[in-house]
């Protein structure tokens, strides 16, 4: 029985491209986001990576979301030139400007649910956080949205398409260890979150013939982008304009305060090179400091 | 474990016309390229022929890639000018020998393999994707194995899973891997080698074309022998590409050993000769040392200002010398006339002479620094190129022909590639891969091919053409020396006896006396300073260091060293600290240290090293090739 292709969504963020010469500031020394460069987020790249590990590995089909302004096309190219995305979709409307983390999430619930051609995902991915943000939540609260199991930091999986189950590693801290690999397994449909360090390996003859046969297409249709691009406003989603934008953020920005600079804990005292009584203080110092010192 | 039905080790030029020529067929291959992408690891001098021996035929590269290769390959020129220059000091003297270079040829193009193998390599996998197989690079062949009872190879990476196939070519180059882990053949000795170091020179072409006297698509080939050698047996070389030139030193590796001299001192001292120098100047910008105390934060500024200006200046030059670059700069509204592109080139250097303490002047710019082994044919090539069900071909089966100015690699290995590839497929079509059905079919379809003839006896047409073209040279020079060899030649009648007898006694005894000091060395000398006429030229090239050299390749560093010294106190091993190409070899204590992050895997020390290529991405990449 032939196995039907596994269905693959990423959610990704648009981020300002804080790269060397790109960034553009206000003259208050604020961050000018009209001017700055956008780009897919390293942690958006990461998860976009992952998608096109299952294209490669499974022939999947591989759907990727964003909510944000027109000008998020760019990104979403970006995204299809490293996934071989077969759709691209915005979720752009003027009711989800303000959205905190949960009106965002209930904004790409409705986008995955619309992901390849309403069949929606076996696996949702996302990033870890974004860069500009770092909140982390979206992605989670985005799986809680859709009633999928999540799995977090994510630095490898393979999918059992008749078994509908996926099998991860994720890093997790553990007895205050960090970098501890978790084997786990899930039922399909999943949310998973890729680890920044995630990359794919492909260690067979078939995988890399896949894999040159989809970087060759990736190029292919990243040229022509728009043909795969699919515009999504509130009311193309279906979306209830109670749990979006504004009306839908739970959250309240009370006040922003620059975070106060740490007061340093060292203290400096010079001691003439030529006082041996200082020096010996000094030495025994060092020595004293030395073997209490945690060893780490 | 996965299975296929061909695997090809190493995209150079036979690898990748192997598997397109399967492709060709309707038959599955996958190529192990162990660079980044193909084209990143191959070095050649430079010149790939297509050619029409009258007895029998050769497969050139246009019968496999099609049409397209003559209309659409990046190739550089095509050569059709062939001079040998005898050197002596500042005097020169020239024997043009094109009707030699044109003995049996389609046509002769000069090629830099970084862009010509790039190209290749679409072609085939475009095709073999087709059947199912394609090119897959960053993989480095660690050994191969045949389980029992089954004739299927089973391939081990350093990158993949296993995998299965029933046939293999093996193209891996003069260093073959493939040859070292079956012990198909001994390793390549001093004697059956040439050590070839090449530099590649910018030129911009409208310059090029004026000096060497050559058309848009035209190109020229001059060989060096005499005292530029620095009495080696061996000669230089510079080819003509597009907007660069190939400047190289071959010699064989014996005469090396025997007197071991540092390739890049080898190559400086062509540069250094009066033609070659007059041949690479251009117009360079250097920096004056300044005696001016300036603050640091302004020395920046300043160098940040000079580097923006000489991009511009060099980028703005290299246009207005190219094919149509004037036509292309007016059409792109930046410049009116050629007058004010000119003006703007002069303003350019003008500033960076006023303000910025640059100084222009005649010199040239290296852009690449390479070295690669040549197997010598005549002495190493595989009298049966297969091990099993592995077929060896072009350099990892020591094939190419080398005789006197006729110098072929490249043709020959594309020309066995297609017999090996034509040899397997019939294997494939009988599912037969027995050494007598495969590996003897492939010999003697190799054997057949008017190279091998090349290989082993002299043709006495070649010869003739030779002779004719060197006539001029005085009797007496050549006379106390080869006086007997040349009254045979000359005669049409005792030209035949003459060859004939040369061929019963074979090329074995025949070399050491063609191949020698007296024919690379003294001879040209005596001719150059008797009969050559005197360079005149002013001009001493700025040779750069070979740290500088090394600093402008790229590495990807493998943190394993591919090289293991296993006999720190060798002869050998101790000469290598003068023929290592990027001094990887440092003499300590009597003994030999390797420090393996410079090398460019040319192996030349490879004969007492326990030597493998890097794994797949790792090691240097070439940008020309």
């Amino acid at each position: 029985m032939p196995v039907r292709p596994l269905n693959v969504g990423v959610i990704v963020k648009l981020e300002p491209d804080f790269s060397e010469g790109n960034v553009s500031y206000n003259p208050d020394g604020t961050l000018n986001r009209a001017e700055t460069k956008n780009i897919l987020g390293p942690h958006s790249a990461a998860a976009t990576l992952a998608a096109f590990y299952c294209k490669v590995k499974y022939d999947a089909k591989v759907a990727i979301g964003t909510m944000g302004p027109p000008i998020a096309n760019q990104a979403l190219r970006q995204a299809q030139l490293i996934s071989n995305a077969d759709e691209l979709h915005l979720y752009s409307d003027r009711i989800f400007a303000g959205a905190d983390t949960l009106a965002t999430a209930e904004v790409l619930r409705l986008g995955v649910s619309r992901m390849n051609n309403g069949l929606g995902a076996d696996i949702v991915i996302s990033g870890h956080r974004a860069s500009d943000g770092e909140t982390g939540q979206t992605g989670p609260q985005t799986a809680w949205k859709l009633g999928y199991p999540f799995i977090g930091n994510v630095i490898d999986f393979h999918i059992d398409q008749e078994g509908k189950s996926i099998y991860a590693k994720r890093f997790i801290s553990l007895y205050g260890f960090y970098d501890v690999i978790e084997e786990i397994q899930a039922p399909l449909p999943v949310f998973i979150s890729a680890d920044p360090s995630y990359k794919p390996s492909f260690n067979t003859i078939s995988e890399r013939l896949s894999l040159a046969r989809n970087l060759n297409e990736a190029r292919n249709k990243a040229d022509n982008f728009e043909k795969y691009l699919q515009v999504f406003n509130s009311e193309g989603l279906g979306a209830d304009p109670r749990y979006v934008g504004l009306p839908g953020s739970p959250t309240i920005v009370y006040k922003v305060e620059k975070i106060p600079k740490a007061k340093a804990k060292r203290r400096v005292e010079f001691v003439d090179g030529n006082d041996t009584v200082k020096l010996d203080m000094v030495a025994k110092k060092l020595i004293q400091l030395m073997t209490e010192a945690p060893i780490k | 474990m996965e299975r296929y039905d061909v695997a090809i080790v190493g995209g150079g030029t036979s690898g990748l016309t192997a598997l397109r020529q399967l492709a060709n067929l309707g038959k599955q291959a996958v190529l192990l390229e162990a660079g980044n992408t193909p084209g990143t690891k191959n070095i050649s001098g430079g010149i790939l022929y297509s050619k029409k021996p009258k007895n029998g035929r050769v497969y050139n590269i246009e019968d496999v890639f099609g049409r397209e290769f003559i209309d659409d390959a990046p190739y550089e020129r095509s050569i059709t000018q062939y001079i040998l220059h005898a050197t002596s000091k500042d005097k020169l003297y020239s024997i043009d020998l094109t009707p030699v270079h044109e003995y049996q040829i389609n046509y002769a193009y000069s090629v830099l393999l970084s862009k010509l193998i790039p190209w290749l390599a679409k072609e085939a996998s475009d095709m073999s994707e087709k059947m199912g197989g394609g090119i897959i690079s960053g993989v480095h062949l660690r050994s191969v194995r045949w389980e029992q009872g089954n004739s299927d190879i089973v391939i081990d990476t350093d990158e993949l899973e296993p995998f299965r196939v029933k046939a293999v070519i093996a193209a891996d180059g003069v260093n073959s891997e493939l040859a070292e882990v079956t012990k198909a053949r001994n390793k390549f000795s001093s004697e059956q080698l040439y050590q070839g170091v090449k530099v590649v020179i910018k030129l911009p072409e409208t310059i090029l074309e004026e000096r060497f006297k050559v058309t848009s698509e035209e190109g020229a080939a001059h060989l060096f022998a005499g005292d530029v050698t620095m009495n080696h047996i061996g000669g230089g070389f510079l080819y003509t590409n597009r907007d660069t030139l190939s400047l190289g030193a071959v010699y064989h590796m014996d005469s090396l050993m025997d007197n071991p001299i540092e390739p890049s001192r080898l190559i400086d001292t062509l540069i250094r000769n009066k033609l070659v120098a007059e041949f690479v100047k251009d117009r360079v910008p250097a920096k004056k040392s300044s005696q001016a105390l300036i603050s640091k934060d302004e020395e920046i500024r300043q160098h940040f200002m000079a580097v923006k200006l000489l991009k511009n200046w060099n980028n703005l030059r290299s246009e207005y010398y190219s094919r149509d670059g004037i036509k292309r700069l007016i059409e792109s509204g930046k410049y009116g006339t050629k007058d004010e592109i000119e003006s703007r080139i002069a303003f350019l250097e003008n500033e960076l002479v006023e303000k910025y303490n640059y100084e222009f002047g005649d010199n040239y710019v290296e852009l690449e620094y390479s070295t690669k082994l040549i197997p010598d044919g005549k002495r190493c090539r595989m009298k049966a190129p297969y091990y099993k069900n592995i077929l060896f071909v072009g350099d990892a089966a020591g094939r190419g022909v080398f005789v006197g100015p006729r110098i072929e690699g490249l043709n020959v290995g594309i020309d066995d590639a297609v017999r090996a590839a034509n040899a397997v497929a019939r294997s494939l079509d009988r599912n037969n891969f027995d050494e007598q059905y495969l590996g003897n079919f492939y010999t003697k379809s190799v054997e057949e091919s008017p190279y091998t003839r090349d290989m082993k006896e002299i043709d006495k047409d070649y010869l003739k053409i030779f002779l004719d073209c060197s006539k001029n040279i005085p009797k007496d020079i050549v006379g106390s020396r080869y006086g007997m060899i040349f009254k045979l030649m000359s005669s049409g009648t005792l030209r035949g006896i003459a060859v004939g007898f040369a061929n019963m006694l074979g090329f074995d005894r025949l070399l050491p006396l063609v191949e020698s000091v007296d024919t690379y060395v003294n001879v040209p000398v005596e001719l150059a300073d008797r009969l050559g006429k005197t360079i005149d030229s002013n001009y001493v090239p700025t040779t750069p260091s070979l740290q500088e050299r090394i600093a402008k390749l790229d590495y990807n560093d493998d943190s394993i060293p591919h090289i293991q010294v296993t006999k720190p106190r060798s002869e050998f091993m101790v000469k290598m600290a003068s023929l290592c190409p990027t001094r990887c070899y440092s003499y300590e204590n009597g003994n030999v240290i390797l420090q393996h992050e410079g090398c460019i895997e040319c192996g030349t020390c490879a004969y007492e090293t326990l030597w493998r290529h890097p794994r797949g991405t790792k090691g240097v990449s070439y940008k020309y090739g």
